[in-house]
């Protein structure tokens, strides 16, 4: 016996135009649509404008600088990283920050866990794991003198960063990743 | 996990993208529409692989991609309001002699391009069509006059 398969009967619901031709169309839907289709273009220029403006980083509203009020260090970082996209945060040491040929840097562990450090220039000459960061040693003579960290966030979120010289004033900001 | 969110967003995003962009695809591409194409894919393909270049990762982004077509599919045949969202309905272009100057406009297509398919079925002038309609999958139907 042969196998049927179910059927069911054709229902005519297809719109038609001019009451012959069988399209399917819906102009109400269409008008709503092409609504919301300029809705989205015109978020799309805003997006793209705050976007050159760096709200989603790699811009003049991301760049920020932060400075320790003794002057010891000041600190330029983006406040917006992006998720794999490489940045440089710089540290200027102020002259109070050198003492006998060296100074010293006390960095959080985010910076390096969350922000994804890669290299550090100049190379420090000792790193040692102190108080849920790390102290950095550099060699330095005459200021100005300054250190930058190569960053690589490995992933998104907020990051609360804090840098300072050991025996002075911290400082501290919240930097966004984003995905 | 990440690469798999990555590659069924990625696959959305572009859908959306090239519902926004416009419905012109099918025989109404132009080069200028292959430029678009090919580079929001190379863009896309960037993020989705990140620094992932396994091959699990590329299979499981593919299996992914693939899931959520097999998926959009199925809500299209189930809920014919979603699928009037991802493709739209058809609309008529041209009717007896007429333009139909809001949809011309809103699709960004010129006479030029209904013109262009009404040659490609054969026949020479527009008094020679009844309707054009821009179908679903982005071609130009024609229905030649009937005698």
């Amino acid at each position: 016996m042969p196998v049927s398969s179910p059927t069911h009967p054709v229902e005519d619901s297809v719109s038609k135009v001019n009451d012959e031709l069988a399209v399917g169309s819906d102009l109400k839907f269409q008008q709503r649509w092409w609504k919301f289709e300029r809705i989205i273009w015109t978020i799309f220029t805003i997006f793209i404008a705050l976007n050159i403006a760096g709200l989603f980083g790699r811009g003049p509203l991301a760049k920020a600088r932060m400075r320790a009020a003794d002057g010891s260090i000041d600190v330029h970082y983006e406040r917006i990283e992006r998720h794999q996209s490489p940045s440089v945060l710089s540290v200027q040491f102020g002259p109070n920050a050198i003492h006998d040929g060296k100074v010293q840097l006390w960095v959080s562990e985010s910076l390096i866990r969350t922000l994804g450090n890669q290299r550090i220039a100049p190379q420090p000459e000792t790193s040692a794991l102190d108080r849920g960061g790390i102290l950095y040693t550099f060699p330095a003579t005459t200021p100005p003198v300054s250190v930058e960290f190569a960053l690589q966030p490995a992933s998104s979120g907020t990051a609360n960063i804090a840098l300072g010289v050991p025996g002075m004033r911290r400082v501290s900001a919240k930097v966004f990743v984003m995905p | 996990m990440g690469a798999v969110f990555r590659a069924v967003f990625g696959y959305c995003f572009l859908v959306f993208m090239m519902r926004i962009a416009g419905r012109r695809p099918g025989k109404q591409i132009t080069p200028f529409e292959f430029v678009m194409i090919f580079f929001m894919g190379g863009i896309t393909l960037t993020s989705m692989v990140a620094d992932d270049q396994s091959f699990v990762n590329a299979a499981s982004q593919i299996l992914a991609v693939a899931l959520a077509h097999y998926g959009i599919t199925v809500a299209k045949l189930r809920w014919p309001a979603f699928g009037r969202l991802v493709d739209g309905t058809p609309l008529v272009l041209y009717d007896h002699g007429h333009w139909r100057a809001e949809a011309m406009e809103s699709f960004r297509l010129t006479p030029d391009d209904v013109l262009a398919m009404v040659r490609d079925q054969g026949l020479e002038r527009l008094d020679e069509i009844d309707y054009a309609i821009l179908e679903r999958n982005g071609e130009i139907s024609i229905q030649p006059q009937k005698s």
